[in-house]
């Protein structure tokens, strides 16, 4: 233990030394930030501007009753002539309603100087509409139209609460389930192939460097590749860490700069989500509540942040004594292609199907998927958001830690007679028979 | 002698041939042992072997009276053929990392490191990267990272390529210094020059088997051939007169093109002395004839044994 703890420590220096290592510590978290941060920053920016619009109405009856937003000042224009004459500077454009426009919706034309965009088009569309919805309405004479319709306005919102065993309601935020499942079981899949690669290369520079040579003697070749995938192991935790802390630090520092409300503006429009909920300000509201309430509960931060160290510390330990085994067979990196085959390819599965366990967490799919060690760390990664039961969280554990100490005692075999064999291209057939060689 | 090492009756076979085939040697403890052999022998199996990287399929390795285990390592000190070193790492911080793997607390690595620095004149290297070393500086450092620990048993695997005449002379000392402290040393080499420096002992290899093995000075004499040269003074005519009659037959120097057959001067024969002869009878005609300046056994070089062995000529 002594002698791979030496290892582990010289790989831990020699990576979180390196300045790559340093560069993306730190600029992962702040791209990160930035993709969820830029809308609501653009937001902002965009509000600042005015778009003036000159108005020639010709029907005479949308003009008077169109109002200034935030974003959009009207004013008006007798003729379409009069409007072109005029000093162009400072003028978005020119909308012109025609005369017939009560019957025929579709002749208003809007023309622009600079290019048009989508939120000041559907602005101008929802006030035509409703001026001219309201004018009918009128039309039929009702009495107290204003009073009812301001009494037959809703906007509806939906609190979501996930039933828990016992029959307590919880409140849960299926933006943040979403969110966090894909995040997550994205970043382990990323880190197990990122990592597990490192480890890979490794193993070949000390081959192909004659330095495993010098080690052998003094290092039982097992050690060695422990002592390597631990080392690598304790940076890639130690990289998770600071991001956390970073995230953590940023994101408050974020929230008191914008406030509550537009980071979580924000973070919808960064969701893949019905555009309409950005409109809907209570709907935000309470999904806002769910939200703070998920978050701030420590329970749900310890399943999520638990399972994550889980499962990411589990399906690399899995899939590096894997890479290892690979890299110990070749003499550079170019000759892995063939054998990486039975390490990418449960590694794609398992993403796949964790794109469909986000839709269906308890689906048959996801289900078998999550026991399964090979994709269990990115498919249960998805789940786990959702609420999983414990019994099938335990079994998937234990399932993936077995498979684990069997995995790397295969690799350490193969790795044993791998790192002596030189010149030769060998086939996968050919590691599982050095397996059984005797050491 | 006491020994240090006894390797009985060892095979190991690897897919499709055979490494060592019943290979059975012992090693004195204190001796700088030579071990020879052509490439693909069988060397680097057995020093495997002896190193507890690879085990054999049969027979023994004993370790200073006891079968060889895991707890052995620490006392070998491995310096294999093909070496290298960590590329970005700094010299000193790697060979403390080597230092630390042999199990020598770091205080005392760095204290041992210091002085082999110091005896090598490497002190300026410690803070500089691998990559800017050179083969001959890289190996020097392998060299110390070797024998810092100060194990019972050294196996040097061609010590000497990469090294200049100086440097290699500097490594001969200081492995004879070693040797000299009471470490036992394995020198495996194709260097025979080097061999007949530094070994007491050797064993060739050949073929996966173990065709010679014993001290040095017992083989060379033992292979001799009994070839003697003599030298007289006023040249070979003299000389001739004087063997007419001897019981010794005369080596033309143009039988053979052998190097330590050839004659050495004008004035000098080389003779085969038949064992059943007294040299004594050879010594007294040419001493009664002429005046004899020299008499001597030629012993021939390792070289030639190593040559002639391979070949199977011995």
């Amino acid at each position: 233990m002594g002698k791979i703890a030496i290892i582990a420590g010289r790989e831990f220096n020699e990576h979180a030394r390196k300045k790559s290592f340093i560069f993306t510590t730190i600029l992962m978290p702040i791209a990160f930030l930035a993709i969820m941060f830029i809308p609501a920053l653009m937001m902002n920016v965009q509000s600042d501007a005015k778009h003036e619009i000159v108005v020639v109405d010709q029907s005479g009856k949308i003009a008077p009753n169109m109002y200034d937003t935030e974003a959009i000042t009207f004013t008006t224009s007798q003729t379409k002539e009069e409007a072109l004459a005029t000093d162009k500077s400072g003028i978005f454009g020119i909308l012109i309603i025609g005369e017939d426009v009560f019957t025929n919706p579709s002749n208003v034309q809007l023309l622009t100087y600079e290019s048009s965009t989508i939120s000041i088009e559907s602005e101008i569309v929802g006030q035509i509409s409703s001026i001219i919805e309201r004018e009918k309405l009128s039309g039929y004479n009702i009495t107290n139209l204003d009073e009812i319709l301001a009494s037959v306005q809703t906007s509806v919102s939906l609190k979501v609460a996930s039933l828990e065993e016992g029959g307590t309601a919880k409140e849960s935020s299926s933006m943040l389930n979403i969110a966090l499942a894909y995040i997550l079981s994205f970043l382990i899949y990323m880190f197990i192939f990122l990592y597990g690669n490192m480890v890979m290369q490794g193993v070949i520079e000390e081959k192909s460097n004659k330095v495993m040579e010098v080690m052998v003697s003094s290092v039982r070749p097992f050690e060695l590749m422990m002592g390597k995938i631990l080392g690598i192991a304790s940076v890639a935790v130690t990289q998770f860490v600071i991001w956390i802390v970073f995230i953590l630090l940023l994101g408050s520092a974020a929230m008191g700069i914008f406030g509550v409300n537009e980071m979580l503006a924000a973070t919808t429009a960064a969701a893949p989500l019905d555009p309409a909920t950005l409109t809907a300000a209570p709907a935000m509201d309470s999904d806002l509540a769910a939200l703070l309430t998920t978050i701030t509960d420590p329970a749900y931060i310890l399943r999520i942040l638990g399972g994550f160290l889980i499962y990411f510390v589990g399906g690399y330990l899995l899939y590096a004594a894997m890479f290892a085994a690979v890299g110990s067979a070749v003499d550079n990196v170019k000759d892995v292609s063939n054998l990486q085959l039975p390490i990418t390819l449960p590694l794609m599965i398992g993403l796949f199907v964790m794109i469909s366990a986000m839709q269906e967490p308890h689906g048959t799919l996801a289900f078998w998927f999550s026991m399964i060690p090979f994709t269990s760390p990115i498919v249960m990664m998805a789940r786990l958001p959702y609420g999983v039961p414990a019994w099938e969280f335990g079994l998937s554990v234990a399932l993936l830690v077995v498979t684990f100490v069997a995995i790397v005692l295969l690799a350490g075999k193969i790795y044993r007679v791998g790192v002596f064999m030189y010149g030769k291209k060998p086939t996968l057939k050919e590691l599982l028979k050095w397996a059984r060689y005797k050491y | 002698m006491e020994e240090l090492i006894r390797v009985e009756n060892v095979t190991k076979t690897f897919v499709g041939h055979t490494a060592l085939d019943g290979v059975s040697l012992t090693i004195p403890r204190g001796a700088v042992y030579g071990l020879l052999g052509p490439n693909g022998a069988g060397k680097t199996t057995l020093i495997r072997i002896i190193n507890r990287i690879t085990a054999p399929d049969r027979g023994t390795v004993w370790f200073d009276g006891h079968p060889l285990s895991p707890a052995d390592v620490p006392n070998i000190g491995y310096l294999p053929e093909e070496r290298g070193l960590y590329k970005n790492m700094k010299v000193g911080e790697q060979a403390l990392y080597f230092s630390q793997l042999k199990g020598l607390p770091r205080a005392e690595a760095v204290r041992r490191l210091r002085h082999w620095f110091m005896k090598f004149g490497i002190e300026e290297w410690w803070n500089k990267k691998v990559s800017e070393l050179s083969k001959g500086m890289a190996q020097k450092v392998q060299f110390i990272v070797t024998v810092l620990h100060e194990p019972k048993l050294l196996i040097f695997d061609e010590p000497f390529s990469g090294f200049d005449p100086i440097n290699a002379n500097l490594l001969k000392q200081e492995i004879l210094a070693l040797r000299d402290k009471g470490a036992t040393v394995i020198f495996s080499t194709h260097n025979m020059s080097s061999v007949e420096e530094v070994c007491d002992h050797i064993t060739l290899i050949n073929k996966s088997k173990n065709i010679l093995s014993g001290s040095l000075a017992d083989i060379r004499r033992s292979h001799g051939g009994n070839i003697f040269e003599v030298e007289v003074r006023g040249g070979r005519e003299a000389l001739l007169k004087a063997l007419a009659g001897a019981p010794c037959t005369i080596l033309d120097s143009t039988l053979g093109d052998d190097e330590a057959l050839s004659l050495s001067s004008p004035s000098a024969l080389k003779l085969h002395i038949p064992n059943d002869e007294d040299i004594r009878d050879v010594v007294n005609i040419i001493n009664n004839s002429a005046s004899m300046r020299s008499f001597r056994e030629v012993i021939p070089s390792m070289n030639d044994i190593f040559i002639r062995a391979v070949a199977g000529k011995l």
